[in-house]
Formats: C-alpha cells, structure tokens, sequence
C-alpha cells in the first residue's frame, strides 16, 4: 500500500517538474526571482543603520550583521511557499488544467495528490534557496558557522512537516473558495508578520509575541540563526524540537483531518468541478 | 461609450461576487508594510534614523514605507488587473466573445482600465485611512490637491504599462510569471520600500521607474512639507513618462493584438 502511495506521490512530482520544464522562461525565472525579491529587504536594512552592522540587534540577538540575519530569515520562510503556494494552489491549477476531475478520479486517497505536489515543491524550493544563498554569498558575503549546518536542516524537516499540514489546509479551502489564491496570501502575510524572519521577537507587541510561538515558522528561523550565527533564542533547542514535533503531529492530522472533511463536503454538493 | 460602461459593469460584478477580494485588498498591502515597521524597531531601536534621514531627508521609516505601500496599489492594478485583464477571460471561457464582437479593443480595454482606476482608489484611500488611523500620519488637507494630481500622472503612466501587458498577454498567453517578475523588479527598482539611493544601481535604473518622481513628489509633500513649485521637476519628468508609456502600451496592445489575430490563436490556451 506504502509503496502503491510513494508512487503516486512520485509521479506527481514528476509531472510537475515536466509542466514546468515546458516553460523554459518560467523555470528560469522561478530560480532569478527570490534573489530579486530579497534585496529589498537587504537594502532597507543597510538605508536605516548606514552599514551591514547594527549596534541594536547585536543588543538585542547577540548578532549585529544585519544582512546575514535578514538573509537567514527569508530563506527559511521561503518554505512558507510550499504550503501556502505548491501545495495550496495545486488543486485549483488543476481546476484550471481541467484535470482535477481526472485526478481525483485515480485510486489513491486525495491526499496523497497533495502529498506529490508538497514532495515537488520541497525539491524546487530547495534548489531555489540554494541558489538564492549562493548568489547572496557572492555579492554580501554571509558569515556562517558551518558546523550548524546539519542541526538546522534537522530543524527545517521539522518545521517542514509541520508546514505540510498547513498546505493541506489551503488545499482543502482552495475547494471551497475556488479562488483559493486569496486563502493562501492570507496565511502567507499573517504568519510572515508575525514569524521573526528580519526581527527578533523581542519587538513584537506582547499579543503578536505570544502567537508567535504557535508558529513552527518561529522555531524554524530562530532555532536556525542561533546554530548559524548564535542567535540567543527564548527555548532550548530540545524544547524546539519537542514542539516542532508536536506541531508537525497536530498540523498535519488536523490538515488531513480538514482536507477529508472539505472532499466529502464538494463531492456530496456536487461542486468540485465548479469553478 | 455603452462598450466602456457595459465592461465597467461588468467588471464591478465581478469583483463584488468576491467580497473577499475587495477586504484582501484594501487590508493586506498595508499588513505587508508591517515587517519592515519591526524590522526598523530591531535595527535601529527607535521611530528615527539618522542614515535613513540622510539618504531621504526624513529619518521617519514608517511613514516612509506606508506612502510606498499605499502608492504601490496602483503598481499591483497595472500589472495584475490589466495586464492580466484578458487572461482572465480567457481563464473564463469568454475572451473569444470579446474579441469576436464588433466593439473596439480600444474601448474594452478602457473599460477595464477605468474600473481597475475607481477600484485601485477606493483601495489606496482604504488603506491610507487605515495607515492615519494606525500609525497617526498626518495629512494636511491642502496637500491633498497636489498628491491626487501626482497619483493621476502616475497611474497613466502604471497603465500604459499594464496595457503593454495586456498585448504581451494575448501573445504569450501565461504571462503571470512574468507580471510576478516584474512586480518583483518595481520593487527592487523604485522607491516603494527602500531608498533606491542606498545603491549606484538602483539609484540609477531607478530614474527610468514612474513610480520614483511619483514617490519621491508625494513623501516630499507628506513627510517634508515641500511646496508643490519645488516638486515640478518630478512632475514634469513623471508627465513625459506618462507620455513615453502609454505610447508604449498601446502600440505594444495594438501590435500584439493584430498578430495575435493574424496567427489564430486568440483562443489558445
């Protein structure tokens, strides 16, 4: 049955990685994009200090260069995209494909589709964000301590995971909204204000402070800057990982959990194919 | 005229069959401002900054990245509303009618053009309440002439651009990467977050951007009090680009559109 599972969820990355590679400018652009987007914030950050250094975050995090900071923080929420985005929007590309009826008509459970798209988003925004890092190196040079390379993945799994049932969650609202786009810049805007990506939690208001914490996003970016630049973070790294894990395990049933309930709710009204 | 009134009926039907979309716009691009407000907070440690006032003349970011906002609204309804404007009703089912019936393109397309200009200025005034409300940013009302003067200069220019788009769109169908590249490429070259002077070259691509003399006019008005005389230069230079890009979009429309119609696949997919 696994294995029956494991691959569908392969072929849908696969057919994803064809559609895109039929669209050479796009693919192309998908990797040149994120790098355009950062700069912005580089930029900002340099206009207000006056230099890669700033004597108040290094107060108030232990670590004043700003760009390897802000750097860190937007890479990991690049990963925000695969829930919201991959796999939120994949159902209503579908719709738009005028596939969705197919799809849902093959033999294995519909989140397992789902589960394709998360696999082909995790691979592509992957590869993008290596690429973002390595062309950022080259032009500001960020300063890592390498050996915290391999507890943050460990890290980013984790928080992946736990992103994986928030995506299942968007896909299921994308059913009943159709212009699901609307649900997944929603998620994306609220959970990036209130995740410390450029900012420490320490200049939150005490109300956004205290929803941060529900927020794998949150232990994801902070847990990774403290191994890569010594960021001093409000947890221990054994209580990141405990609640990471507990995210991952109560996100992902109760996105499983929406996602089924949302399917039998459009079959039943016969508005799946609606558009 | 009934062709450009029936698409703004049309269009507004549209847009209040998703009421969602109307509160998604007038809300969020100024929640997407707040990051940059925390981001400010963390690395300067106060509402002011000293490097920021020497670059912009202000040392005030967080008025600074609201009016950038507020004016990028405009930015979005170019670029998404009507570039992608005939996308859409490919997306439909219905741009074959559109293009089939004996009105002129011209028309239909100023139809969307003016409905995406009523609903982009409900949102901008939406959100720039909500920004006085918020974060206590205050406006004189005898500014307020010279600023909608400088908003209506630049949202011709924004929808020359967008029309340009629109033709690039019956052409290469699935434009929207690109549209997305673009919004991207405003930001990093325009004014809207940063200033553009903190770099040799955004600094200068920045100069061939409507959206800067826009931005830099407008802040000079809010933030610096700076009579309107001593802005003409941003006006005049905004103006001939006014000029420069809706000779561009609708040459571009034209052209794209008749080839479009030559080829036949209007209604490809």
């Amino acid at each position: 049955m696994l294995r029956h599972y494991l691959a569908a969820i392969n072929a849908e990355n696969i057919k994803e990685w064809k559609i895109e590679l039929a669209y050479p400018p796009d693919f192309i652009r998908s990797f040149i994009e994120p790098i355009i987007y950062i700069l912005p914030f580089i930029f900002y950050g340099i206009a207000l200090v006056g230099g890669r250094n700033s004597s108040n975050l290094a107060r108030l995090v232990g670590s004043g260069d700003i760009i390897t900071y802000v750097v860190l923080g937007y890479i990991v929420i690049g990963f925000l995209n695969t829930a919201c985005w991959g796999m939120g929007w994949s159902l209503r590309k579908e719709q738009w494909f005028g596939t969705i009826e197919t799809i849902f008509a093959a033999p294995v459970p519909r989140w397992v589709y789902i589960g394709g798209m998360a696999f082909h988003s995790t691979l592509h925004q992957g590869a993008m964000i290596g690429i973002q890092v390595l062309v950022i190196h080259l032009f500001f040079k960020i300063f890592l301590n390498l050996s915290g390379i391999i507890p943050s993945l460990l890290l980013v799994g984790l928080m992946l995971i736990a992103l994986y049932g928030l995506g299942m969650m968007v896909a299921a609202m994308a059913l009943i909204f159709k212009e699901g786009w609307i649900v997944s810049e929603i998620l994306h805007s609220i959970i990036a204000v209130v995740t410390p990506i450029a900012y420490p939690l320490a200049v939150l208001p005490a109300f956004l402070r205290e929803i941060a914490k529900f927020m794998p996003t949150t232990y994801g970016v902070l847990g990774i800057r403290h191994f890569l630049i010594g960021e001093e973070v409000f947890f221990t790294i054994p209580e990141a990982v405990l609640r990471l894990l507990a995210f991952s395990i109560g996100w992902v049933g109760f996105g499983i959990f929406i996602f089924l309930l949302v399917d039998r709710k459009v079959r039943r009204e016969g508005t799946l194919g609606h558009y | 005229m009934i062709i450009v009134y029936e698409e703004l009926r049309k269009t507004m039907k549209i847009w209040l069959t998703y009421p969602l979309a109307l509160v998604f716009w007038t809300i969020f691009p100024i929640l997407w401002v707040i990051p940059f407000i925390f981001q400010g907070k963390a690395f300067v440690g106060a509402l002011s900054s000293r490097a920021f006032a020497d670059l912009t003349g202000t040392g005030q970011y967080i008025p600074f990245v609201i009016i950038g906002a507020v004016v990028s609204t405009y930015m979005f309804s170019a670029l998404y509303g009507i570039g992608n404007a005939f996308r859409a009703e490919s997306y439909w089912g219905t741009l074959e009618y559109l293009i089939g019936s004996p009105a002129q393109k011209g028309f239909i397309l100023l139809g969307k053009v003016i409905t995406e200009g009523i609903f982009s200025t409900f949102f901008a005034i939406s959100q720039f309440l909500i920004a006085l409300f918020l974060f206590g940013i205050e406006l004189s009302l005898h500014k307020i002439l010279p600023i909608l003067l400088i908003m209506a200069f630049l949202l011709l220019a924004l929808y020359g651009l967008g029309i340009g788009l629109a033709g690039l769109t019956l052409l290469i169908k699935e434009s929207r990467g690109i549209i997305h590249s673009l919004d991207n490429i405003l930001y990093l070259f325009s004014p809207i977050r940063y200033p553009v002077e903190v770099n040799p070259i955004t600094k200068i691509v920045s100069l061939f951007i409507p959206l800067t003399y826009a931005l830099i006019a407008i802040r000079g008005i809010v933030l610096l009090n700076k009579p309107f005389h001593l802005l003409i230069t941003q006006v005049i230079v905004l103006f001939l680009l006014d000029i420069a890009f809706l000779f561009f979009g609708f040459y571009t429309f034209n052209t794209l559109e008749k080839k479009v119609r030559m080829k036949g696949t209007i209604g490809h997919y």
